[in-house]
């Protein structure tokens, strides 16, 4: 950014001290929105403050086009018309009308609360869109800023990464990209092609729901699975994006919720107690007499055990769940969640040799 | 750092927009609301003096009553047309929208309806402006927590009343404890709640889905400043000096890698991965390992293998199963 000065080299027609960019550009702001139908880039050069300090044609082009990109991204709408005139030259203004932010009117308390969103985001393009949106809605005139009522209440997420800038700039412009991506049933790295559709954060991931070129097909990308750079490719407007429930895609709603039985040694696994309850009395035993070891004596069934109803949605997730809670915990039924949960113990057990003493059978 | 041209020239607009509705304001007041300093305010309105249509001549320019700004006071008098603020570009409508959804959906915005009805106004009329193009981002935080233990704590939040809690913790222990409350704060899937702890006698972050009941109590919080400014959630995992454990997964588990904080994660040939990272729960490794079980590969030191298979074998024992005959399991996980 700083490097535009080094062009201050020769005095143009309007010899002084160069411009700033940031005050070439305001001139240019300003000199777009009062101009009665468009002026052209001549015009520019000669007549806006900051432009005759261009040494030559070439450079002119060159930061012409530079500050109206800057312009574009900011938000100013730099629009591009045919002069009328017997030239086939362009002429630029800026659109009054899409310029103005739409009368919003905010309460200092409601001001406070966008303040606090501005906290949320952890990747630094993000910050800066906030920032700049928030320099904007300040300019709009509410209130000083009052967080008192949120104070401390600021989520926040973890970091999108690199691929949200070019993913958002394909959304918007509804064009496809491509980039490589490590698939996770097998850990291979291979390029896809995707029209991109929404980005999502769910459960501390970062989510891609795209149209997939190559399979034809919606899918769902993890955006800490995208290896490469995300190239944006081909025109814009090829695809439309269709309306659909982020959950949806995901799988996330999938699924009715079923009840699991488990025994749990008293004072164990809390976290699963919080969402379950207690067989009826009546049931208890008949449940304990389906443990192992049941009527032998052993210390795997008696009054060492509560027996509880958990609702679940997901059979691995549960069974991975119950796994975890190794000996506290039992699976009673049913019996698919309990064969699962048996072969991540089996699995785990694999880890390492038995000891002497350890292994029962 | 220089500030970017850019930056600076949102700034400069944003100046003459809200002049232009606000009347004379004193420079402190506008560097405040523009997040700069007083000097860069002079700075700024030096610039604006000078800047305007082509021609530049004095009708031509941006405006300023000079005896105002003698006082310390910016008072515009010629705003050149540039009376309106900017519109919000459509990706910082997305971020704003996004992160402000996130915060409505968050319990501790939803137990509280003053909170809840100040974010809906204000995703409201922020929606209004900008249009429907915020879908292109759908953020959402911490699932459901018990509203009954969000709201006793953002009621002791907002009274300043110490609470007791019962809490279980990543190893499965419940204990009880006395805190006070300091701060709820969401940060991805979950929802913490800082708090001094008296049973501790330190700063603490509990997980409030793990909070398994809360009672707020008429006891005014105590005065820990000082004590707690080392608070950081993102120290919630941070290892120090624990012992490494290196763990070879199979590509499903790779997950693992994407939300434990690990020292190091290590690509291999074949698709597999091995992280290394600190050990300073043993319990919540033990656990999380027999979960992902058949995505294991390898446990290294052996002492930390054993203790995942170990415990295992224990559970294998209660179910009547035997642990043996099943070393394939690891060998050859998920394959149909």
């Amino acid at each position: 950014m700083s490097s535009d000065l080094s062009s201050a080299a020769g005095p143009g027609p309007a010899a002084g001290p160069a411009l700033n960019p940031a005050e070439r550009l305001l001139n240019l702001v300003i000199a777009l929105v009062n101009t009665n139908a468009a002026m052209t880039k001549q015009q520019v050069r000669a007549a806006v403050a900051g432009y005759a300090d261009a040494p030559s044609a070439e450079a002119f082009e060159r930061m012409f086009e530079r500050d109206k990109d800057m312009l574009r991204a900011l938000g100013v709408p730099v629009v591009t018309v045919g002069t009328g005139g017997h030239t086939d030259e362009l002429g630029y203004r800026i659109d009054q009308d899409a310029y103005a932010l739409p009368s919003i009117d905010l309460t200092p308390a409601e001001l406070g609360v966008l303040s606090l969103a501005a906290q949320f985001w952890q990747d630094k393009t993000l910050q800066t869109d906030i920032t700049r949106a928030m320099v904007k809605l300040r300019a709009a005139g509410a209130g000083d800023p009052s967080a008192d009522a949120l104070a401390g209440l600021a989520p926040s997420v973890r970091a999108v990464g690199d691929a949200y800038g070019p993913l958002m700039e394909a959304i918007e412009a509804r064009r496809a990209v491509t980039f490589a991506y490590r698939a996770a049933y097998n850990g291979a790295v291979l390029t896809r092609h995707v029209e991109p559709w929404r980005i999502a954060a769910r459960d501390g991931g970062w989510y891609l729901m795209a149209f997939d070129r190559d399979r034809q097909a919606p899918r769902v990308f993890r955006m800490s699975r995208i290896e490469s750079r995300v190239r944006i490719v081909g025109a814009s407007g090829a695809y439309q994006i269709p309306e659909f429930e982020t959950d949806v895609m995901l799988g996330k709603t999938h699924g009715e919720v079923r009840q699991a039985v488990v025994a749990v040694r008293p004072e164990r696994a809390s976290a699963l107690r919080a969402r379950a309850k207690a067989v009826p009395d009546g049931e208890r035993q008949a449940w304990l007499d389906r443990l192992p070891g049941a009527g032998t004596g052993s210390d795997a069934s008696g009054p060492g055990w509560d027996v509880l109803e958990v609702p679940f949605r997901s059979l691995t997730g549960m069974a991975s769940e119950a796994a975890g809670y190794g000996a506290a915990l039992v699976v009673l039924d049913p019996e698919a969640v309990r064969e699962e949960t048996v072969r991540r113990l089996r699995a785990a057990a694999a880890l390492a040799p038995a000891t002497a003493g350890v292994s029962r059978g | 750092m220089a500030e970017r041209a850019d930056d600076r020239l949102l700034r400069l607009l944003g100046i003459v927009a809200y002049l232009d509705g606000a009347g004379p304001v004193p420079v402190e007041d506008l560097a405040r609301r523009f997040g700069t300093t007083p000097a860069q305010i002079q700075k700024d309105v030096d610039a604006l003096w000078v800047s305007g249509t082509p021609g530049y001549w004095p009708d031509d320019l941006i405006d300023f009553d000079a005896a105002s700004i003698d006082r310390g006071v910016v008072h515009l008098t010629e705003a050149r047309g540039m009376t309106r603020p900017l519109r919000l570009g459509t990706r910082e409508a997305v971020a704003l929208v996004a992160a402000l959804r996130a915060m409505k959906a968050t319990g501790a915005v939803q137990a509280d309806p003053a909170r809840s009805a100040v974010v809906e106004s204000a995703l409201g009329k922020l929606t209004d402006a900008t249009g429907e193009a915020a879908s292109a981002v759908d953020v959402r935080l911490a699932p459901d927590g018990d509203r009954q233990v969000v709201s006793v704590i953002s009621g002791a939040l907002a009274a300043r009343h110490r609470l007791r809690i019962r809490y279980v913790s990543s190893s499965d222990v419940v204990s009880e404890r006395e805190v006070d409350p300091v701060r709820l704060h969401t940060q991805d899937e979950f929802a913490y709640l800082a708090a001094w702890c008296y049973r501790a006698g330190a700063p603490r972050t509990f997980r409030v889905d793990r909070i398994l009941e809360a009672v707020e109590t008429d006891v005014p919080v105590q005065d820990h400043a000082g004590q707690l400014a080392e608070i950081d959630f993102g120290a919630l995992f941070a290892g120090g000096s624990a012992p490494l454990a290196t763990i070879r997964f199979a590509p499903r588990a790779r997950w693992f890698a994407e939300e434990v904080p690990v020292e190091s994660v290590r690509n291999l040939p074949d698709g597999d991965f091995e992280v290394t990272l600190r050990v300073t729960n043993p319990g919540w490794l033990r656990s999380t390992l027999i979960q992902l079980g058949p995505y294991v590969r390898s446990v290294s030191p052996p002492e930390a293998a054993q203790d995942v298979a170990g415990a295992a074998r224990e559970a294998l024992a209660v179910y009547g199963v035997t642990g043996d005959a099943a070393g394939e399991a690891a060998v050859s996980p998920d394959r149909h």
